[in-house]
Parts: C-alpha cells; structure tokens; sequence
C-alpha cells in the first residue's frame, strides 16, 4: 500500500464511513477493524462472503471481455472489409439466410448454434444475440463516463459557486427531468438524424442533468467540511480548492450510482431499438429482434423473449453489484 | 393555511414556471440547431414533399424569417394558446390529435402508476419488517428482476400468458372496437362512459385496460419498493417504534400504524419521478398493446419522421410532469411541515 497523501483519501477509506462505528458487522462471524482494511482482504473478503455480488461482478465481467474481443473483431473486419472475421468467434454467421430453419425453435442439436431458436430467415438467434452485445456494453460505458464528466464540470461549479449559476443550473437541470426518459431521447435522436452515434449523443443529452444535481449536492456538503474551509482560508483559489479537494471527495459515492446507471442506459438503448431508433437495416440488436420477433408472437415465443432475457440478466448483474457498491459507500458494510 | 405555507406554494409555482419557461426554450434551441435556415425549418414543420420555392413561401407564412426573438416570443405565446402546429400526418392541429389521445394515456398512466406504487409500498414495508428473513430475500428477487426487464419483456410476456395462452383478457386496442365511444365529456374514456351510463363500454375498456396498467404497475413497482424498505427500514430503528414495542402492541400495529405512516413521506418525491418515467414507458406499452394512446400516436409520427407531432407531444408530456412534480412537492409540503422552512 503506497503512502497516502493528505488531504486526497484513498478510495478505501470513504468506503469506511466516516467517523461512525470503528466496525460494521454485517455478518457475524469476522468483525473486521476497519482500519486494517487493506485492498487484498478488501478483495479477497469479496470473494469468499459475497457470492452473490460475486456473479454480478462475473457476470458484468464477461459482458465486457466478450464486448470488447467481440467488438475489436467487429472494428477491425469494417475497416479490412473481411466479414467472415467479424463472426468468427460466434457460434454461426449472424447474417447467412437459412430457410430450412425459418422459425424453428430452441434445440440443442447442433449445439450452441440453435439453444435460442432460429429467426424468420433462419439466422441463429444465439449469434445475433452475441454480434450485438459490443455495441450495448459500449453505449454503457460511454454514456455513463460522459454523463459523469459533464454533470461534475457543471454539478460542482454550480455547488461550490452558488448564487445565480447554481439558480439557472438547478431549473436548467429540472426542465431536462421534465421530459419522460424515453420520449426525450426519440425526440433527440429524430431531430439530430438516425444512427448509432446520434443514440449515444442523444442519451448523453439525456443523462447528464442527474449526475450535475448529484455532485452539486456532494458540493455543497463538502464545501462546509473543515478542510475545504482550511484551504480557502489559506488562499487557495476556487478552481484549486474544486480541482484538490472537491472533487477527489466527490467522486466516490457515484461510483455506485454508475454502477447501477450502466443497467438503465442499457434498458434504455434497447428500448430506443426496440422503437427501432439508432438501429442500421440488418445489424443485430438486441432490442430491434425483439421488436421484430413480436410479429412471430404468439407461435415463436423464443424470438422476442430470448434477446429480452439477455437484457435482463445484464441489468440484473450491474443491480446486483450496484446495490452492494452502495451499502459499502454508504458505510452499511465492509469486509 | 398559514402565510408560511402560501409562501411555500408561491416559491414553487415560480420555480414551475420558470422550468417551464426554460424548457420550452430548450425545445426551441434544439429545432433552431437542427435547422438554422428558415427552407429547413419549414421542411422540419411540413416534411419533405415540397420544392424550394414552396419552401420559402411556407417559411414567409410561418415567419421564419422575422429576427430569432420575435420567433421566439411566437413560439412561446403560441405554446401557451395552444398552438402546437399542424399535424403533417393528419393536416389537423396538433391540439385536436393530443385531445383525442392523451386522456386515454393518462387515464391508463395514472392507473397503472397507482397500482404499482400500492404494490411497492406494501411489498417495500413487508421486507423491511421483515428484514432479513426469507421473504425480505424473496421481495428484492422479485423486484430486481422486474426492475432489470426491458419494458417489452414485461408487456410481451404479459400478452403471452394472458391473452394469448389462458385467453383471459383482450391482446389490445383500448376497447372492443365494434362498440360505440361514448360521448367525450372529460376525454377520460373511464369517466365518460360512466357519464353516459355506457355499461358494455365501461366493461369492455377496463377488460382492456388490465394488462397495459399491470405492466406499467410492473415496470415501476421497483423503484418504490427499494425506497419504501429503506425508509422503513430507518423508521423502524427509532425510538418511537421501540417505545410501541415496549408497550406492548403488537407487531402488526406497531408497523402498520407507527413506522409506516412516518416513513411513507420521502416516497411521495418518488411517486412524481414515478410518473415521468411510466410516462415514458407507456410509449413502449402501448406500441406492444395497440393501445391508441399519445405512445402509440408517438412512435407511428416517429416512423413517418412527422416533426410537428413529435415536438407537440416532448413539450405536452414535460408540462404535465413539471405539473405533476408541483403538486408532489406541496404534497410533500402538506405532510412534512419541515420541509415548508427550506
């Protein structure tokens, strides 16, 4: 464990909980001292009590080594024009017609291709499933940093600053909450023109107005603290005190709100697909072969149901590890 | 009624207003981006099917041409006389297809909304009672897994069993189609039939109304049952439940009657964000339902790229949620006098 510098607490020690109990027994046996958390038992506790926020962290983990192996594979056959590369990790090619197997449904012969069932022209499902998981992890981490990022420049000035700037932000911020998520993001996504980028954009449009009222209020309680006080009082600059102080303090408790945040703008984007927004004719997504699997409903149920239920395990996991994210920032526990 | 209250009231309605305000210029920057010519914004408001020369005419008419402030102060006394442009669709005013649509939403909406704020406070106030037990587990199982669910899981699958397997309920539309609407009085289908005493009719839309309602109550139940439990969960840690204890009531009064009733507050902010969000979603409920509401009305202007329709119905639904939010926050004011000080 490297020396600490004063004035910037490592991660660890916010998630003690500030000066509230020395311990936090959450199960009975093994009260650990807080103060001899160290990052390896921190982890290591992790694993061995927690095994449900363990499959989440597996769950989220795999989502995102897939999406990132996937989506290299994706990139890189876009630009060699070698499609064959970009599948050549899947089960079978999302994109070949296959009449045979217009429809048919879930088998585990030929396995893993058919485990989902066959779509109208008879591309696997498990495949088209698996071609678009790049682009929802992608659109989740992306959305969310850049939430993040505009909502800190713009929550914390307006925190730290008060007065006018902190007024206009404060309506600015609750006229963009007016609109209904979703009615918001079309609306966006229409008027700026179709695609995948307009998506992201809109949604970041969307998104960052929650982040900017969530550090303003991390601003304001931590402006009060002794050594935000301290600092001003030692001449330090506005921006300095924001840039030293505030914002490393700030910058923890959102960990868990982004955490959770990922699922929801992945419920979100596909639910934009689903209305079939951002989606290119042909390309996989997860929420347009649910929408075109409705037709087929109610005699190929598998069609809509198992791109949903993909969705849903992957908002379930970041639920999962969220939700225990939380209690550990909000000092309800600790290993 | 104190001179505190009222002054309470007043702050909030200027602050209604002004976010108002703000966010019909936010809608006016976003279209003046898009389309910062005066050919583009005509093409915005009557579609594509028109040559240029049409297309500076119609922006003459439509005073695309006077200076930006002057447009401005049209498009917002416009706004506020109920001129949301014409439908490119339908060639109506907007106004007349939100009449049409936007009660049948709202009367499903606030159902729905209801149901799921009943079913999570109650499932919130059972796990935290009993906190760490089996059915505490059970809950937060079933309310991660119908929070996770994309919107269309939930309405799909609803349609599945019900509809389409049992047979039980109708798959879609509002009503059966073959009856006659009753008379629009309110809008509010549910109130108009029982207006006109159109019983069959009555019958008829709340058979429909069941499953896009539950779905709704679905999606949204979550959210109340996660703050419901913390609330309670809090409340049911202080002194005045411990004294309850020690007087000997028993368990379901002192939960019921004492915790519950003093941790039901802070969820009623949440009841307002509820509804903006299920506002949202019954864009995506009733595409799967054929329910011909304002979601329905907005996904097909969407598919024929019908700006005017799509614009009306952004700045409509913000109005009513900024209401909404009002009223929550003297809701609030009423049963917290707390919260009147700040």
């Amino acid at each position: 464990m490297e020396p600490e510098e004063p004035g910037r607490p490592r991660r660890l020690r916010l998630l003690k909980g500030k000066g509230r109990s020395s311990t936090v027994a959450v199960h009975d046996e093994a009260e650990v001292p807080l103060g001899e958390t160290s990052g390896l038992r921190f982890i290591a506790g992790f694993i061995r009590r927690d095994k449900i926020a363990l499959t989440g962290a597996i769950g989220i983990g795999i989502f995102f080594v897939f999406g990132l192996i996937q989506g290299i594979l994706e990139t890189v056959s876009d630009y060699t024009h070698n499609l064959a590369l970009s599948y050549s990790i899947l089960p079978s090619n999302p994109f070949t017609f296959n009449f045979a197997n217009s429809l048919a449904p879930p088998t585990f012969a030929n396995f893993p291709v058919g485990i989902f069932g066959y779509d109208e022209v008879g591309r696997s499902i498990l495949s088209r499933i698996l071609y678009a998981i790049p682009k929802d992890a992608l659109a989740s981490v992306l959305i969310v940093i850049s939430a993040i990022v505009i909502g800190m420049f713009l929550g914390i000035s307006a925190g730290y600053l008060g007065g006018w700037a902190d007024e206009i932000l404060m309506r600015v911020t609750d006229a963009f909450l007016a609109f209904p998520l979703i009615v918001f993001a079309v609306a966006l996504s229409l008027i700026l023109g179709n695609g995948y980028t307009v998506v992201l954009v809109a949604l970041t449009i969307v998104w960052w107005p929650t982040y900017a009222r969530f550090f303003r209020a991390q601003a304001l309680t931590l402006k009060s603290r002794g050594y935000v006080e301290a600092a001003r009082l030692s001449g330090l600059s506005p921006l300095s005190i924001i840039i030293r102080h505030i914002f490393p303090n700030a910058i923890d408790p959102i960990v868990a709100i982004a955490t959770l945040d990922f699922g929801n703008v992945i419920l979100v984007y596909s639910t934009l697909a689903f209305l079939g927004i951002g989606v290119q004719v042909g390309q996989p997504e997860l929420g347009s072969m649910a929408a075109s699997g409705l037709q087929y409903v109610p005699h190929s149920w598998w069609f809509p149901l198992f791109p949903s239920l993909v969705i849903m395990a992957i908002v379930v996991c970041y639920s999962l590890l969220g939700d225990r994210i939380q209690d550990m920032v909000g000092g309800r526990l600790s290993y | 009624m104190d001179s505190r209250f009222l002054m309470f009231v007043a702050r909030r309605a200027v602050n209604a207003v002004i976010t108002i305000l703000i966010m019909i210029a936010l809608m006016f920057a976003i279209i003046h981006l898009v389309a910062p010519t005066p050919q583009d914004l005509a093409r915005l408001y009557v579609g594509t099917h028109f040559t240029v020369p049409e297309l500076n005419q119609i922006a003459h008419r439509m005073g695309f041409y006077q200076p930006i402030y002057v447009q401005f102060y049209n498009y917002v006394t416009g706004i506020f006389h109920g001129n949301l442009g014409t439908d490119t669709q339908y060639g109506i005013p907007e106004l007349l297809v939100l009449q049409e649509y936007f009660p049948v939403t709202l009367n499903m909406v606030v159902l729905g909304t209801i149901l799921g704020i009943i079913i999570g406070i109650f499932t919130g106030a059972i796990a935290a009672s009993n906190r760490n037990t089996g059915t505490d587990y059970g809950i937060k199982a079933i309310y991660l897994g119908t929070w996770a669910a994309p919107i269309f899981l939930v309405g799909v699958f609803l349609q599945l069993v019900f509809a389409y397997e049992l047979g039980l309920l109708p798959t879609g539309q509002v009503a059966n189609p073959t009856l006659a609407i009753p008379p629009a009085v309110t809008g509010l289908p549910l109130i108009d039939a029982i207006l006109a005493e159109r019983w069959v009719y009555l019958y008829s839309y709340l058979r429909h109304l069941v499953l896009p309602a539950v779905t709704i109550a679905v999606i949204s139940f979550g959210g109340i049952t996660r703050l419901t439990r913390a609330t309670m969960v809090d409340s049911l840690d202080k002194d005045y439940v411990k004294l309850a204890y020690m007087k000997g009531l028993p368990k379901r009064q002192v939960v019921w009657g004492t915790a519950f009733r003093n941790a039901i507050i802070p969820i009623i902010t949440l009841m307002a964000l509820s509804f903006a969000f299920t506002v949202g979603g019954s864009v995506v409920v009733e595409d799967i339902f054929s329910y011909h509401g304002i979601g329905f009305f907005f996904v097909n202007a969407a598919y024929n790229l019908d700006y005017p329709a799509i614009l009306a119905i952004t700045v409509v639904v913000g109005l009513a949620v900024i209401i909404a939010n009002f009223i929550a926050d003297i809701l609030y004011g009423i049963m917290d006098p707390r919260v009147r000080l700040t």
